[in-house]
């Protein structure tokens, strides 16, 4: 039961970004704890392995690219295929494949949060007015990806990516909401069906407790 | 299960928020020199759940709405034989001072001629440097080149300058039309060469209806999933408190 109350924290906060630009779904996978293996204590005959429980043992997300949209914006960005975006961030440099940009005083390309964007040699970019060459964008290849949130990926940078950059729209995300409504669905009946066991197992030891050795019984 | 509600109930602000600013848009729809709301996402911080998962195994914690402020993109010039409506075409604004005191910039060019004779937008904001219409002129005498140059009856009275600031993105809304300057926008500076007004004219709003009614669907949509994750969670809930009959 526990797992799946945190498959239903990812799922939710899936659908939480139905609608942010860029984003990229998790999907939980669950493994059991260690088996035990039961035997007849009397003869010692193997009966079998019983597993104690299961754990979510990974959340991967999938990075792959999403459909872009049109938004008509000069300073909206999507890679349509593979790369992401360098920022530079407080933390160093960072990742992200939302591409809502805008400038900044200094006239630099800044993420929302006013990162400035980096080009292909990690240099801030410039605008010209109001407008930034999609192709001066620079996207790289990242292993190892990992959500920060923020729509910031950390990585390591692995050479330059295959995708291009075009300006005018935004990368859909990648949450999908008939899979993530069927997938709740899913993990709250199975959840479900965690209670319904506690339930029998109880009323097995209630059984053990009031009817064994019952005279009336 | 209240990381799973937390997360939605921020999903639901965030699109709470995108729908506010798209309602904003769609009222604005016949605002003169009206600039378009840019409302994005953002995914918020992932941490490591408790028990029941194995190290490094991190949920999110929903979404949250990012302002990228406006879209300053060309609306469209819509001829009105008015000799005292001017658009400005390309980037650029006029400067104003509020009746505040604080200067501003407005696209919108709905000028009038106040009682003092003095060059003013609808909301009484005055035309920086003030530009006097001399006692006696009609507003059919008076003349507004593409550079700005006001002439009252064939006399030269002053200049309506066009300035810009270097990130659009930066001004904060005042209301009436008018923006004024942040840290975030940089002072004001004059407007590219290319930029011209065009007199006996106003630029419409730039909000495309159709696009708006589509984002008040999507928005509306997204709000409804994330509440129902909500009602999942509280299902969830529900049974659990069910194992103690």
């Amino acid at each position: 039961m526990l797992a799946e109350q945190i498959r239903q924290d990812q799922i939710a906060n899936d659908l939480a970004n139905a609608s942010t630009a860029g984003y990229k779904a998790d999907r939980t996978s669950q493994h059991t704890f260690g088996e035990l293996l039961l035997a007849n204590s009397a003869t010692g005959a193997v009966i079998g392995s019983q597993s104690t429980a299961v754990q979510v043992d990974r959340i991967v997300t999938d990075f792959s690219p999403t459909a872009a949209r049109e938004t008509g914006e000069a300073l909206d960005f999507a890679i349509s295929g593979e790369g992401f975006f360098a920022v530079q961030t407080a933390q160093g440099v960072r990742y992200t494949r939302n591409g809502q940009f805008t400038l900044d005083p200094q006239n630099r390309l800044v993420t929302a949060a006013g990162d400035p964007v980096l080009d292909s040699g990690g240099r801030p970019i410039t605008g010209t007015d109001g407008v930034v060459d999609p192709r001066r964008i620079g996207i790289v290849n990242l292993t190892n990806p990992r959500k920060e949130g923020n729509s910031l990926v950390a990585g390591t940078a692995a050479g330059a990516a295959t995708g291009a950059v075009r300006s005018g729209a935004l990368e859909g995300s990648g949450a999908n909401a008939a899979r993530s409504m069927v997938d709740m669905i899913a993990s709250m009946r199975a959840f479900e069906a965690g209670q319904k066991v506690i339930q029998t197992i109880d009323d097995t030891l209630g059984k053990a407790a009031t009817q064994v050795g019952s005279v009336n019984a | 299960m209240l990381e799973a509600m937390n997360s939605a109930a921020a999903g639901m602000a965030a699109q709470q928020q995108k729908l506010d600013a798209t309602a904003n848009d769609l009222a604005n729809t016949n605002t003169t020199g009206y600039k378009h709301q840019r409302v994005g996402f953002r995914d918020l911080v992932y941490e490591q759940t408790g028990r029941a998962s194995a190290q490094g195994v991190r949920t999110g914690a929903g979404s949250a709405a990012v302002d990228a402020g406006r879209a300053f993109s060309q609306g469209v010039i819509q001829r009105t034989d008015r000799m005292l409506d001017v658009a400005v075409q390309g980037e650029g604004f006029l400067r104003i001072k509020l009746p505040d005191g604080r200067e501003a910039l407005t696209r919108d060019g709905n000028l009038h001629v106040d009682g003092a004779g003095n060059l003013t937008t609808t909301s009484g904001g005055l035309v920086q440097p003030a530009i006097k219409i001399p006692d006696g002129v009609t507003e059919d005498q008076i003349v507004i080149g593409r550079d700005g140059t006001v002439t009252a009856a064939g006399r030269r009275v002053g200049r309506l300058e066009l300035v810009t600031v270097r990130a659009q993105a930066g001004l904060i809304s005042n209301g009436d039309n008018a923006f004024v300057t942040s840290a975030a926008s940089g002072a004001a500076v004059a407007a590219p060469r290319a930029t011209s007004l065009t007199q006996g004219a106003l630029e419409s709003s730039n909000v495309d209806i159709s696009q708006a009614m589509v984002e008040i669907i999507e928005s509306q949509r997204a709000f409804q999933l994330s509440s129902k994750a909500i009602a999942t969670a509280d299902e969830m809930m529900g049974i659990a408190n069910g194992v103690k009959r």
